[in-house]
């Protein structure tokens, strides 16, 4: 051992050397090496954590997000359906209301028109009968009286005369019946044609094409007693 | 950098002056061969002290490197200290910063070793491994191992004023040998037998920290003895084996260091003796690798057998035979 | 006379006895040949490769220490 240079002097000099410079290096050198690495580890996990958790909270966000851009895009959908539901609806009930004031307009200007043309009618009636008469006397050659020219031709377009439907035999006693003659009635005539034929009501139509003389329709009944049905009647015996 | 514009360069002028003063050196003061001692030379003629069973107790040179390496230490160590203190615990700045990524690196070594026991492990890891590479690593300054007293000797040469002259003396008369101021720590045996000592008594303490008196079945093994005729025979002689090899570790470590430390420096006188000019230069970086890898050698192996001393040696044997 | 015959048989009793380095040095060599193809191999792997050559080489080591104990026990204790 001598030899060697061992000597237990110097080996325990050694050993308590080292004792030493492992308890100063430990507390002065890796205590806060290790400590260092320890806080740099745990920065670095809470760093990647706090990544983490951001991360998460940014998904819920967009998904958050995304959930109330779906519920208002569903909001504003059922909004706009009602809106187009209420619109529809009010635009049919205009519409209807303006297909019935154009119905009632329509009606009204029918109506108009008729009465136009019966008053038409009613003015032409005198110079008809001038006419008639005209024509009568150049056939004639003879100037009949004046008065009885009139009755006559009153008779011819009411089948009316003196007060009496000479016209129509048959009575229509408690019916509603429809008198169509040529041209319109005077008061008078239709008061006549009322009383003589007994009907309950009378509705007047003027249908300028008969000619002359009246058709009466009474239910399925109709009396034909006009102008251009006699002529029909002549023409179909003269044939 | 200007200087890495310039065509020829100006290191390399630099090493062929340094070569050629060095021819002129050698010629005006040829090198010796140094006296090759193995133990430790005392510097001081009288002992500093008696003790009454260890005997005189002399100043050695080595004990003067060994002084040197732990003030470089505790230095660095202090710097480490008051920066920790001062900037709280952010990144250590200047050569702290380099022992710090050093230590980091051991500290990942022996984490990936002995797992959980790391914290207990490290501190030996790393205390021998800073004490053995500094104390390797002063090999390289110059003058270590070569500044010295003149001490008279049996076989030395004649002085000049206070040089060596490569003279052999006249028979009969004495010569002078250089004895250095400063020796390297690691090639005095009382260093490295001082460390593989407390390396393998640790080792022990720490398996016994870890697995309790089980820890002594490694080497005492009667559990499989009645169970398994042969093998249990086998595994008791196993475990009294793994008991000298616990002795025979002590040798090596101690060895290993020494070895490798004083062979390198006795390379150095040598091949400075024989081949005084730029020759030594190459030696010098081979030392200071061989410095590191003892460095490293020394601590991972210490480290290595606490991690296998913490992990039960049952299992291992389990695994073994399965 | 004797003394230079038992100094002249120590040195090449050390000489000798450092031929068991032989085996120390194939071995290191063996084991950083095994460690170099496991890089080459696989270079990932150097580090953890590294670490076991080491202590593969210390304990190839070991006997050429032995070596050496014995060779510096001849020349300086005996």
């Amino acid at each position: 051992m001598e030899g060697l240079g061992i000597n237990l002097g110097y080996l325990l000099v050694q050993i308590f050397n080292f004792g030493i410079m492992f308890v100063v290096l430990k507390e002065w050198a890796y205590k806060p090496i290790l400590n260092m690495l320890e806080t740099r580890r745990e920065t670095i996990a809470r760093g990647l954590e706090d990544a983490r958790v951001a991360a998460e909270a940014r998904a819920n966000a967009e998904q958050k997000a995304q959930e109330i851009l779906a519920e208002a895009q569903a909001k504003a959908a059922e909004v706009v359906r009602a809106a187009s539901e209420r619109a529809g609806e009010v635009g049919k009930e205009v519409k209807a209301e303006a297909e019935a004031e154009a119905a009632k307009i329509l009606e009204r200007a029918r109506a108009d028109a008729e009465t136009e043309k019966e008053r038409v009618l009613a003015d032409l009636r005198p110079q008809v009968a001038a006419l008639a008469i005209a024509a009568a006397q150049k056939l004639v050659g003879e100037a009949l009286d004046e008065k009885r020219q009139r009755a006559l031709l009153d008779e011819f377009f009411s089948g009316v005369k003196s007060g009496k439907v000479v016209v129509v035999e048959e009575t229509f006693a408690g019916q509603d019946v429809t008198v169509v003659s040529a041209l319109p009635l005077s008061n008078e005539e239709q008061a006549a044609i009322q009383k003589d034929l007994g009907a309950a009501g009378v509705n007047f139509t003027v249908d300028p094409k008969i000619l002359g003389g009246l058709i009466v329709k009474a239910g399925d009944r109709v009396l034909d007693a006009s102008v251009a049905a006699r002529l029909e009647g002549m023409r179909a015996a003269i044939a | 950098m200007e200087q890495s514009n310039w065509r020829w360069g100006f290191n390399r002028w630099l090493v062929l002056a340094f070569i050629i003063a060095s021819v002129f050196a050698a010629r005006a003061y040829p090198p010796i061969r140094p006296h090759v001692q193995l133990p430790a030379e005392p510097l001081s003629h009288h002992p500093l002290f008696t003790l009454p069973v260890i005997g005189d107790f002399y100043l050695t040179n080595t004990l003067v490197a060994l002084v040197l390496v732990d003030i470089i230490l505790l230095l660095l160590a202090f710097s480490i200290r008051q920066q920790a203190k001062n900037g709280g615990l952010q990144m250590l700045k200047g050569i702290g910063g380099a022992v710090e990524a050093f230590l980091e690196a051991l500290y990942g070594m022996t984490e990936s070793t002995a797992g959980k026991w790391a914290k207990a492990i490290f501190p030996y890891f790393a205390t021998i491994m800073l004490m053995v590479l500094v104390a390797n690593w002063m090999e390289l300054i110059p003058g270590v191992d070569s500044i010295g007293f003149l001490e008279k000797s049996a076989h030395g040469y004649v002085a000049n004023g206070s040089f060596l002259v490569k003279e052999e003396v006249a028979h009969g008369t004495e010569g002078f040998v250089v004895v250095p101021w400063i020796r390297v720590v690691s090639t005095d045996l009382n260093f490295t037998v001082a460390l593989a000592l407390i390396s393998v008594f640790m080792t022990q303490v720490i398996g016994v920290r870890a697995q309790g008196a089980a820890y002594f079945t490694k080497f005492w093994n009667t559990h499989t003895l009645f169970n398994k005729p042969v093998f249990g025979a086998i595994d008791f002689g196993v475990g009294l084996l793994e008991l000298i090899s616990e002795f025979s570790k002590i040798l090596s470590f101690s060895f290993r260091l020494f070895g490798n430390i004083f062979a390198g420096s006795v390379m150095l006188f040598v091949i400075g003796a024989l081949v005084p000019v730029f020759a030594q230069s190459a030696i010098l970086l081979l030392e200071a690798f061989v410095g590191i890898i003892q460095a490293l050698v020394f601590g991972m192996l210490t480290m290595t057998f606490m991690a296998q001393a913490t992990q039960g040696h049952g299992e291992h044997h389990e695994e073994a035979h399965a | 006379m004797s003394g230079d015959i038992v100094a002249a048989a120590k040195l090449i009793g050390a000489g000798l006895a450092m031929i068991g380095a032989l085996g120390g040095g194939i071995g290191i060599g063996l084991s950083a040949h095994g460690a170099v193809q496991g890089i080459a191999r696989n270079p990932d792997a150097a580090g953890a490769v590294q670490t076991n050559m080491i202590l593969g080489i210390a304990f190839a080591e070991a006997v050429a220490i032995y070596c050496l104990v014995v060779a510096l026990l001849i020349l300086f204790v005996f």
